[in-house]
């Protein structure tokens, strides 16, 4: 079943046309140049991210060749999703954002939550259940089937029959293969590294620091970018499906969160949050951002030239111009008169993209723009 | 004094690795279990600020092998630098646990001891190895990674603690050093500082460079993977150990820089390199080897080999089960 649904979405995406016109502001797509565009402004910013060019016989003939997709290796993640435990304090905390000022009715589609920082306050699970309406969903048993498994990732149960079975690995422990030196540091005790028997139960300010690998693909059929996951445990070895869900928050664990073939690769599969949604999400996100954006811009031409003004620095490059759009972009010159408000350039794109990965996967820092 | 005491090196297999084994393995080498050469690369240790506790917290020592480890064009990423080693893939589980471990990991090491002794070559000093048994039907892989590294005898101790580079080092120091490191990654290399100028060589240029030059102004450095603050990395171990062996004369007290700083300080934060004055006394044997240790430990912390499962990735069925 899942076979013949990935073969549907790989022809369906194989057919649907290339998307020429640039229409980020108006729905929140963008074309295969916009996602390079943003992608060289993502790498310039935060060399973190690189371009790849992946498997030469998956190359994308619609992005450039060694610009296939964007990749950042080994992005820390300290604390389980799963594992956010929610106070009185972190739902006043918690704010649900409209964007949609004018039809303020509380449509929940409408609203999007704001991350706390460090923690991830969520909206009620059934509160939102927009999110969900566009994938093909097989479970019949409905909710049942979700608390069932959302059961077997906290305690013991099916996730101890994923991880390796300790028993199968051979017996050949040698201890004597070397004498004890006493130049070798000894290995980290928490909170590095806890005994693995406690990694499924361990809560609290235990850190069980796991890496990622984050990847980010242009989807042509939803017209925009794809995250992708693979993550390694404490002990670097790489992770299960089910320990991946323990890093989403739990409104989108087992909903927008997939394992996909990733397809710049013959054979390796990933987590994957499905794009159906983000276009939608990015649109009001950058509907938010560009009305600052374009206040700011028409408050610096239209107010007086005071050079190196302080909101340069934090708010500037959001709006900041460059013809080719894909240079990298330069200071802007307080002095110019001729500016046209432009507003949100595209090129932020993906740094926006980011923040609202963010609130999926929470405790994985992806967003490295919080650092500027 | 207390010894100085070396993050060992841990492997990081990034998943890319197996598949590429597995059609190595199937399209290649098939039956053959000759020696391959792999290569790996590692980067700077970092640390990332807790969000909760703003606790800084490091993170591992890693080598890094990926899907590209076989191909002869291997080019590491930004701001890495590569490591070649030797993989050995067993065809039986029975092999894999039969092999000879010692005599596999000593021709590791008599190799990186020939290419400083004879060739006098700091290119060999990260060699690493690697064997595996890869079960293709139950996509697992078993696997067994060693870092061979010199012991030094007596071991190197440091008189006081290991401090932050930027408080002996000035600020145009570090930055310096930060550009010649940009334009030119590599993993060991020498500082001086004469009138003011802080310049970069690499390590086989001991002599010539260090002629003339006042003691307190050399610095021997290499790109720490480490992240612990008092413990630089298992790389420093074979570049110690290539130094004491070539320049005997003038190498028994040494100022280690342990680079972590790829990136500039972003605002807020300080530079990460460490620095400390080691000294080990006197050394009776120059001529043999000296005696190596390196195998990496399993997840329970015993000298084993590690198992990685990919199934829940890549079989198939259970991909099937967990897409509802």
């Amino acid at each position: 079943m899942h076979a013949i649904q990935q073969q549907f979405w790989s022809v369906r995406e194989y057919l649907s046309p290339v998307l020429k016109e640039s229409k980020f502001k108006e729905h929140g797509r963008i074309t295969p140049e916009e996602f390079v565009a943003a992608g060289d402004f993502l790498t310039y910013k935060f060399p973190v991210w690189t371009w790849e060019k992946g498997d030469a016989s998956k190359a994308r003939d619609y992005l450039p060749a060694d610009k296939q997709y964007l990749v950042t290796r080994g992005v820390p993640c300290l604390r389980r999703a799963t594992s956010l435990v929610y106070t009185d304090a972190d739902e006043e905390a918690e704010r649900l954002l409209s964007f949609d000022d004018a039809s303020g009715t509380g449509k929940e589609e409408d609203e999007w939550v704001e991350t706390h920082a460090g923690r991830a306050p969520m909206a009620e699970g059934a509160a939102n259940p927009g999110v969900i309406d566009d994938i093909p969903d097989a479970d019949d048993e409905g909710t049942h089937g979700v608390s069932a498994g959302m059961q077997s990732l906290s305690l013991g149960g099916k996730a101890a029959e994923e991880t390796p079975d300790l028993d199968e690995i051979p017996d050949m422990e040698e201890d004597d293969l070397e004498a004890g030196d006493e130049a070798t540091a000894a290995p980290r005790s928490a909170p590095g590294v806890i005994d693995s028997s406690q990694v499924e139960v361990a809560k609290g300010n235990l850190l069980q620091v796991r890496t990622y690998d984050v990847m980010i693909t242009y989807d042509k059929y939803y017209q925009t970018p794809r995250i992708w996951l693979l993550g390694y445990d404490e002990n670097r070895t790489p992770l299960t499906p089910s320990q991946i869900f323990q890093d989403v928050s739990a409104d989108h664990a087992f909903k927008t969160v997939t394992i996909e073939p990733f397809p710049h690769s013959a054979s390796l599969q990933a987590a994957s949050v499905h794009p159906c949604k983000h276009a939608n999400v990015m649109k009001k996100v950058i509907e938010r951002m560009n009305s600052t954006v374009v206040a700011d811009q028409i408050a610096k031409t239209s107010g007086p030239l005071t050079p190196g003004a302080g909101k340069e620095k934090k708010k500037g490059w959001f709006g900041r111009r460059n013809t080719s759009g894909k240079e990298t972009p330069l200071p802007q010159t307080p002095g110019e008169e001729d500016d046209v408000v432009e507003g949100m350039r595209v090129d932020f794109y993906l740094v926006v993209f980011l923040k609202f990965i963010a609130s999926i996967v929470p405790t994985i820092e992806v967003d490295s723009t919080t650092a500027m | 004094m207390p010894i100085v005491q070396f993050t060992p090196l841990s492997s990081l297999v990034q998943p890319d690795f197996w598949h590429a084994l597995t059609s190595l393995k199937i399209d290649v080498l098939k039956l053959s279990d000759a020696s391959v050469a792999i290569r790996a690369a590692y980067t700077a240790g970092r640390t990332i600020r807790d969000r909760e506790t703003g606790q800084e917290v490091p993170l591992g020592c890693e080598l890094v092998v990926s899907g590209e480890a076989f191909t002869e064009e291997f080019q590491p990423p930004a701001n890495a630098v590569a490591a070649s080693g030797v993989f050995k893939n067993y065809n039986t589980i029975e092999d894999f646990k039969a092999a000879d471990k010692t005599v596999l990991f000593n021709q590791v090491a008599d190799e990186i001891w020939t290419s400083v002794k004879t060739n006098h070559d700091p290119s060999a000093l990260n060699r690493f190895l690697l064997i595996a048994y890869a079960d293709l039907k139950k996509y697992k892989y078993y696997y067994w990674f060693a870092f061979p590294a010199f012991t030094a005898k007596p071991a190197w101790t440091i008189a006081s603690e290991w401090k932050p580079a930027h408080e002996e080092l000035s600020e145009d120091a570090m930055r310096a050093l930060h550009d010649a490191l940009v334009k030119a990654p590599r993993a060991y290399w020498l500082v001086r500082i004469r009138a003011g100028k802080t310049e970069v060589a690499g390590v086989e240029e001991y002599e010539k460079f260090f002629e003339g030059v006042d003691p307190a102004s050399q610095y021997i450095s290499f790109l720490d993977p480490s992240a612990l603050p008092q413990n630089p990395g298992w790389p420093l171990r074979n570049l110690l150990a290539y130094l004491r062996c070539l320049h005997p004369s003038t190498t028994s007290s040494l100022r280690v820089l342990c680079w972590r700083d790829t990136d500039l300080p972003a605002s807020g934060s300080t530079w990460k390199s460490r620095l400390g004055l080691i000294e080990q006394g006197i050394s009776e044997n120059r001529e043999e080897r000296p005696s190596a240790v390196g195998w990496e430990k399993n997840a329970q912390g015993r000298l084993g080999p590690r198992v990685a499962d990919l199934a829940p990735m890549m079989d198939p069925t259970r991909l099937a089960d967990q897409a509802v």
